[in-house]
Parts: C-alpha cells; sequence; structure tokens
C-alpha cells in the first residue's frame, strides 16, 4: 500500500514537472522589444520573413486598385506622392502598425491580456486573452479594431476584427469591413519573432492572403516617444505632398 | 548605388520620400539657424552663403528622432551658429528644401539619416 502511494507521488511530482515543461515551452515569452527583420546581405535566411502570397482581388476590385497604383506611380515620378494618411500624422492602424520602416514595438504580457505598443505614433492595441470573439457586426469599425487571443502550443494565435474600410491594410489594398486578420506569433529561434499574418475579407479578396513580420528582439531599448506636434508635409487638393520650406 | 539609397530611405521613412529627387545629390556648406528633434521628421534649417555673397536659406528634412538615435544621433548635437556641410537630394519642385543624405558635423563626425545596414 506504502509503496503504491510511493509510485503515485513520483508519478504526480513526474506529471507536475512535465506540465510545467510543457507550459515553459507551450507559452514563449515575447515580452520585450522587437525591431523589424528584414534579413538582406549574411542574414540567415531561416530568420527572415517568408515571400507573401499574392493579393487577389474580386475582378470588381481588382482594376480600380491597379490604376490607383499606376497613379500612385506617376505622382511619385511628378514628385507629388499621393499622400497616406501617415503625412498627415494619421494612425496606421492594424494591421500596418505591426511594421512601420525601421520602428521597435514592444509587447507587454498581463495576466488576461497582451498589449502592443509601437514606437511610430505610439499606438497601442489591446489582445484579450482567451476570451470568445465578438460577431463581425457586434464590433465598431475602428483603427485597431478587437483583438483576442489563446496559445496554440509555442504559437500565439491572435484573430482581430472590426477595421473600417479606410485604414490602409497590406500594399494598401481595398478591404471591406468584414476583413478578419489572423495573426501567428511564434518564436523562431532565440530573440527573433515570426508574426505570419492571414488577411480574409470575402467580400473583396479572392482568396485569402498571407504575409510574414520578421523581428529581433531589441534586449535594453527605452521605447522613445512619437507625438507629431511638428508635421511640415502638407497635402494639396489633389492630394499630393509637399514640404513646407522655409524661407529664413 | 541610387537603388540601393532609394531601397534604404523606404525602410527609414514612414511615408514616399518622392518629393525628393535622390538621382541628384548636393553639398550644402553653411550655419545652422535651427535644429529642431520633432516629430514625426528632425530639421536642419540652414543658411548657405552663395558665390555671389547672397545667402540662401535651405529646409533639410531628416528622418525621426527614433531612426536618428539609431543612427548615432543626439538631440543636441547641432545648435545655432554650427557649421557643417551637409549632401542631400533637393526637392523636385525646385523649392530649397531637401532630403537629408549625409552630414559633417562640427566635430568632424559624418552622419547619415538612419542606420545604414541595419539587419
Amino acid at each position: 500500500m506504502r509503496r503504491a502511494e510511493g509510485l503515485g507521488l513520483r508519478a504526480a511530482v513526474v506529471l507536475a514537472i512535465g506540465l510545467i515543461a510543457t507550459n515553459a515551452f507551450a507559452q514563449a515569452d515575447l515580452t520585450g522589444v522587437w525591431a523589424p527583420y528584414r534579413g538582406g546581405r549574411g542574414a540567415d535566411p531561416a530568420l527572415a520573413p517568408p515571400p507573401a502570397t499574392p493579393i487577389v482581388l474580386k475582378p470588381q476590385y481588382a482594376a480600380p486598385f491597379e490604376a490607383k497604383r499606376k497613379a500612385e506611380a506617376d505622382a511619385a515620378a511628378k514628385g507629388e506622392p499621393i499622400a497616406s494618411g501617415a503625412v498627415a500624422c494619421v494612425p496606421y492602424g492594424m494591421p500596418r502598425m505591426m511594421s512601420v520602416a525601421l520602428y521597435p514595438i514592444e509587447i507587454l504580457p498581463t495576466p488576461g491580456q497582451i498589449t502592443i505598443v509601437t514606437e511610430a505614433f505610439s499606438e497601442v492595441r489591446r489582445v484579450f486573452m482567451n476570451v470568445p470573439q465578438l460577431p463581425m457586426g457586434d464590433v465598431p469599425p475602428g483603427y485597431y479594431g478587437r483583438s483576442v487571443g489563446k496559445w496554440e502550443g509555442d504559437t500565439l494565435v491572435v484573430d482581430t476584427i472590426g477595421i473600417k474600410p479606410s485604414v490602409p491594410a497590406y500594399q494598401n489594398m481595398p478591404h471591406s469591413d468584414q476583413l478578419r486578420i489572423t495573426e501567428r506569433l511564434r518564436l523562431v529561434a532565440k530573440d527573433y519573432l515570426h508574426d505570419t499574418i492571414t488577411l480574409d475579407d470575402p467580400g473583396v479578396l479572392e482568396k485569402p492572403l498571407t504575409y510574414t513580420l520578421a523581428y529581433r528582439r531589441l534586449p535594453g531599448y527605452e521605447m522613445v516617444e512619437f507625438v507629431c506636434d511638428n508635421n511640415r508635409e502638407f497635402i494639396d487638393d489633389k492630394g499630393g505632398t509637399h514640404l513646407k520650406v522655409r524661407e529664413r | 548605388m541610387i537603388a540601393l539609397c532609394s531601397m534604404l530611405l523606404a525602410g527609414l521613412l514612414h511615408h514616399s520620400f518622392a518629393m525628393f529627387d535622390t538621382t541628384k545629390q548636393v553639398t550644402l556648406a553653411g550655419t545652422v539657424t535651427a535644429f529642431e528633434w520633432t516629430n514625426p521628421h528632425a530639421y536642419i534649417e540652414l543658411d548657405v552663403p552663395g558665390e555671389s555673397g547672397a545667402t540662401k536659406h535651405w529646409t533639410i528634412e531628416l528622418g525621426s528622432p527614433s531612426i536618428l538615435q539609431q543612427a548615432g544621433w543626439k538631440f543636441k548635437d547641432l545648435k545655432f551658429g554650427d557649421k557643417v556641410t551637409a549632401i542631400v537630394n533637393p526637392l523636385k519642385s525646385g523649392q530649397s528644401g531637401a532630403l537629408l543624405s549625409r552630414i559633417t558635423m562640427p566635430d568632424g563626425r559624418v552622419l547619415t539619416n538612419g542606420p545604414a545596414g541595419r539587419q
């Protein structure tokens, strides 16, 4: 009897250690500051983001999108690039905020929530953990929508809905208020994080598209403020971007 | 080289830089009248003496403080009266505004408009 109890205790300890180890492996520690990582010369290709799948729009959206891209290229060639919201210091919103030039992002897990703060424009998004998502039409359209997350093994899966159509998506492709953003965040190596993002919008996209953002951890980096209070660029009546030049 | 510079700039700026002619480089040796360490961009205001003796004023756009810090800049690096030599990409419009490419500081350091080659 005593021997059986001993075996039971030993089994329980092994099980507990196993659970702790599994848990430690399952939920990676994403806490900290991360810089966009684009690979490049000399970089390990396994750490750089893999190629994106193409944007396949429904026919009624494809032609206007191509025309818009051509107009943008023509305006840029003239030196009057068509303004993006960023020129007017309007925040990016989701999903663009997750990778802006070289600006880092900070990931802050707390009980029940993971908060992501970006350095560019000091944007904030909140991922509510282990709660159900609302129906699509119940989230008021905005810049960040509503994000819910859960761990699937070592991968943080985040579902976001409620992004309003005027918020630019991947490569400024059009989208509707039916856009669903699914992110899978996973450490691919020590201090290297991939966020694999799938955009699905049955109203606009012929099929979902997937692209990956890669990040490198920046230990000790102190995020700096970004308050857009000296914007000297302005947008003309035709949407072109110009710079206010001082006389003296 | 120009293509490389364009790719680098695209990674540093949060919007299109097509206002500036990145195929042209102009050297501006002058005196700083203001250094604004601000968002979304920092600016250097520069008085540049011309050959005729008349001074021409230039507005030079830089990256944001975050990006400049990554390239070794500090907010106190320049002040009124400092002498610098800047290599810039001018506005396509012909106005005396430009995007900084690199600059020789009063202490001789050469700084760029962002962290070149950082991965």
